[in-house]
């Protein structure tokens, strides 16, 4: 097998790309960390890493289906059933999220990043109760939560996806076991190289923090996924 | 297995069912051990002076522990499945075993940190590890079960290709990332600071200063739940409902096309217009914190 | 952090690497030495994420066994597979892979993110050493041998492979996530990861007994003695450590 095939070099392209997607996604998703399980700050109240994985996860669960049962679906729509899954898993939890705060804790949303809502237009800062920074899911958290999972998910669909190509010529019955453990290694590795980029919170693409860090853990994570690729190519050296 | 369109319908509901309870039980069992994020408030306390009575259950995030156990309950069921064992007895005894593990990890959770905790002097109760541990196993073989029931179905009924550990896990650590971000809100914002006035706000200032008392006497983590069962489960439970009914849902009954995924953006849509309107709701009814600089100067 | 002497990091190191090997090469004749072999990993890593993890990361101490995992496992599957018939490299292959894809990780968590870590990218190599052989030394004492095909069919088809994976990096970031604290002692710490990773080997065992048989009953039962020593041991440092251990009580007073 020659390493310098075309086919091979745009697989680990593939990967690479479905690796920064998902490094993207944890940008994109308002998380607040412990702050927010306390109503201190805008966003989920959980982990980025965990946010991340956990709605990317779910939409690899829709998109391994699509796959298995429609053989001849495009790329695209694998990646779209992905991203479909993974953000109906996000919007839910922020949904379900937003009534806790509205009526369990009673605050209003609010931003402390930005002074107006870039969608609705609304002031946030005289919303901001004191001594915190922001509270809950304001509209352009949804709105950002809800692309960045989409983004999550698609990575993972299409990473998915390529992987399946690959090995289920060599090892039908195991292929699908293989390329879904290896999708969530690499899942969790570029989860994890963001979120410590954001340093464990990130209200969302409308954070002035978004363009401080998206640039260098892009770039970190597409090396460490283009690695990774390599990597899937050359295992299928010793599959029999 | 390609089921008809009423078949796959029940299917559906059953494992949204499920998904409900075990969303809801999930959130429970965060509260009753004291895990994920409020957890940092009650690992605080002490330092500020404040000792008290309840559980630190510090396994990790609740994505990673609900993973442990779900893909602990989904390895045994697999393994008693391969002995021939019928599938719900399967599935009863690898969720029992697994909410075993959980509770031995809850153990070293509680008594480790509260040993490192040693110099503000917080003592290690324990009539609280010997009656809130086995509260902490029960609600954790509920989760257990739910999940790899869904799993099962998943696996043997609609034949997904992952294998029953892999789609415990996915929903393990699922239902953990939704438990954390809804539930645990309302036992952090509200339960642990509940001598504060209703919606002030919670400033940074207070982090560790935790309510110790309950309605009678000491308050525990038994207490929480009670509290949190009343509405931070049951939100849970809902999203994980929704979740797992709505991500298949569009591709049960339009098939795999362009047109699911257009329904599920529909979907999308109207979650964002939802929380849209709550946002209006709840700013009307509470009002800015602070009055506008302009205003004020009007009003003068 | 503490004035007792503490066992230094090098010397673990040693240790997990050594033991981790040793266990792994002795699995297709005890497939038990594999979880053993895993356990010294699991002992090493644990270590890795404390030294690291006192830095606060940001995250919460979880995310390192993630990724520690997530490096591991891509690395132990290459490593495996590459070498085809030379079967005897497989493990040594997965751990220098793995080294590499943790030195690059850390390296650019420290000069990219800019985490201003001094010890991550050290520790970012040891975690995803010791990920690696917790993978490979777990799923060989379910597999009874270290050859990727063998794997392949006994530990990923029936999706085992998620459990060591997952249960695996528990085992490595719970001692530390557990321990967490201003008195947090490496002595306590060690043994508790000695009781997570035979709680890990006690899992295996039920899964070797699906896919080996007998076999798996020794991982089993050893599995548990191990555990039941550690744990044992765990407790005997928390009654030395804790402040008072109480049967029941009133809250002490205090300032406050």
């Amino acid at each position: 097998m020659a390493v310098i095939d075309p086919t091979m070099l745009m697989n680990i392209f593939l990967i690479g790309i479905s690796g920064t997607l998902i490094c993207l996604a944890v940008h994109f998703i308002p998380v607040g960390g412990a702050p927010a399980a306390m109503a201190q700050a805008t966003g989920i109240g959980t982990g980025t890493v965990e946010l991340a994985a956990g709605s990317g996860l779910v939409g690899l669960i829709t998109s391994s289906y699509m796959y298995a049962y429609e053989p001849a679906a495009s790329m695209t729509l694998v990646m779209a059933a992905g991203a479909m899954g993974a953000a109906i898993m996000l919007a839910s939890t922020m949904l379900a999220g937003g009534y806790i705060y509205a009526y369990g804790v009673a605050v209003p949303f609010a931003s402390a990043q930005v002074k107006k809502d870039p969608i609705t237009r609304e002031r946030q800062d005289i919303y901001v109760s004191k001594g915190t920074q922001g509270q809950g899911i304001p509209t352009i958290c949804f709105v950002s939560g809800v692309v960045g999972s989409g983004l999550g998910g698609a990575g993972g669909g299409l990473i998915y996806f390529v992987l399946m190509g690959i090995y289920s010529p060599l090892i039908a019955a195991s292929a699908a076991a293989v390329a879904g453990v290896f999708t969530m290694g690499v899942f969790y590795v570029n989860s994890v190289i963001p979120s410590y980029g954001v340093g464990g919170t990130i209200e969302g693409v409308h954070d002035p923090k978004f363009r401080r860090v998206v640039p260098k853990d892009v770039l970190t994570s597409f090396v460490v996924s283009i690695i990774c690729g390599v990597i899937a190519i050359m295992i299928t050296g010793g599959m029999s | 297995m390609i089921l008809d369109l009423t078949m796959s319908m029940a299917v559906l509901a059953l494992m949204g069912a499920l998904a409900t309870i075990a969303g809801c039980i999930e959130d429970l069992e965060s509260d009753v051990g004291s895990q994920s994020n409020p957890n940092s408030q009650v690992q605080l306390a002490p330092q500020m002076g404040f000792l008290h009575r309840i559980y630190n259950k510090a396994i990790s995030g609740e994505p990673i522990s609900n993973g442990l156990s779900a893909v602990t309950g989904g390895l045994v069921t697999t393994v008693l499945l391969d002995a021939k064992f019928y599938a719900l007895t399967a599935i009863v005894l690898g969720a029992f075993v697994a909410a075993l593990i959980y509770g031995i990890f809850a153990t070293t959770a509680y008594a480790g940190r509260v040993a490192s905790q040693s110099r503000f002097k917080q003592p290690l109760y324990m009539d609280i590890m010997r009656y809130t541990t086995p509260s902490i196993i029960g609600h954790n073989f509920i989760v257990n079960f739910c999940l790899v029931a869904i799993a099962y179905i998943q696996y043997a009924i609609l034949g997904y290709p992952f294998t029953i550990p892999f789609l415990a896990l996915i929903w393990g650590i699922s239902v953990g990332a939704i438990g954390s971000s809804v539930g645990d809100v309302h036992y952090g914002g509200e339960r642990e600071f509940q001598n504060r006035e209703f919606g002030c706000g919670l400033n940074t200032a207070l982090s560790g200063r935790i309510v110790r008392r309950a309605e009678s006497g000491l308050r525990n983590s038994i207490d929480n739940v009670w509290f949190c069962a009343k509405f931070g489960g049951p939100a849970t439970g809902i999203a994980l409902g929704l979740t797992v009914f709505f991500s298949s849902w569009p591709t049960t009954i339009w098939g795999y096309t362009w047109k699911a995924m257009g329904v599920g953006a529909i979907i999308l849509a109207v979650m964002t217009i939802m929380n849209r309107l709550l946002e209006i709701q709840v700013k009307n009814a509470y009002g800015p914190y602070k009055e506008d600089k302009k205003e004020k100067e009007a009003g003068a | 952090m503490s004035d007792i002497k503490e066992i230094s990091p090098n010397t673990l190191a040693l240790f997990g690497i050594i033991g981790g090997l040793i266990g792994i090469y002795l699995s297709p004749y005890a497939p038990a030495a594999g979880s053993i072999g895993a356990i010294c990993a699991v002992i090493w890593g644990a270590e890795a994420v404390r030294r690291v993890a006192k830095y606060g990361l940001g995250t919460g101490v979880p995310s390192i066994g993630q990724i520690a995992l997530g490096m591991g496992i891509i690395a132990a599957m290459f490593g495996l597979a590459i070498v085809k018939d030379k079967i005897l490299a497989g493990p040594i292959v997965s751990l220098i892979t793995a080294s590499v894809i943790g030195l690059i990780i850390g390296w650019f968590a420290q000069n990219v993110i800019k985490m201003k870590i001094p010890v991550m990218i050290r520790c970012m190599t040891e975690i995803a050493a010791s990920g690696a052989l917790i993978i490979i030394g777990y799923s060989a004492s379910v597999a009874g041998n270290y050859e990727f095909n063998n794997i392949v069919n006994l530990v990923f088809d029936n999706g085992v492979i998620l459990a060591v994976f997952w249960v695996g990096a528990v085992a490595m970031l719970h001692p530390f996530n557990a321990c967490l604290g201003p008195d947090e002692k490496q002595q306590r710490l060690l043994y508790l990861a000695g009781s997570t990773g035979a709680i890990t080997m006690a899992l295996m065992g039920i899964a070797a007994l699906m896919t080996l048989g007998l076999g798996g009953a020794i991982t089993l039962v050893l599995g548990i003695i191990l555990w039941l020593v550690f744990y044992k041991k765990f407790w005997d440092e928390v009654y030395k450590d804790a402040a008072s251990v109480v049967g029941t009580g009133l809250i002490p007073k205090t300032e406050a």
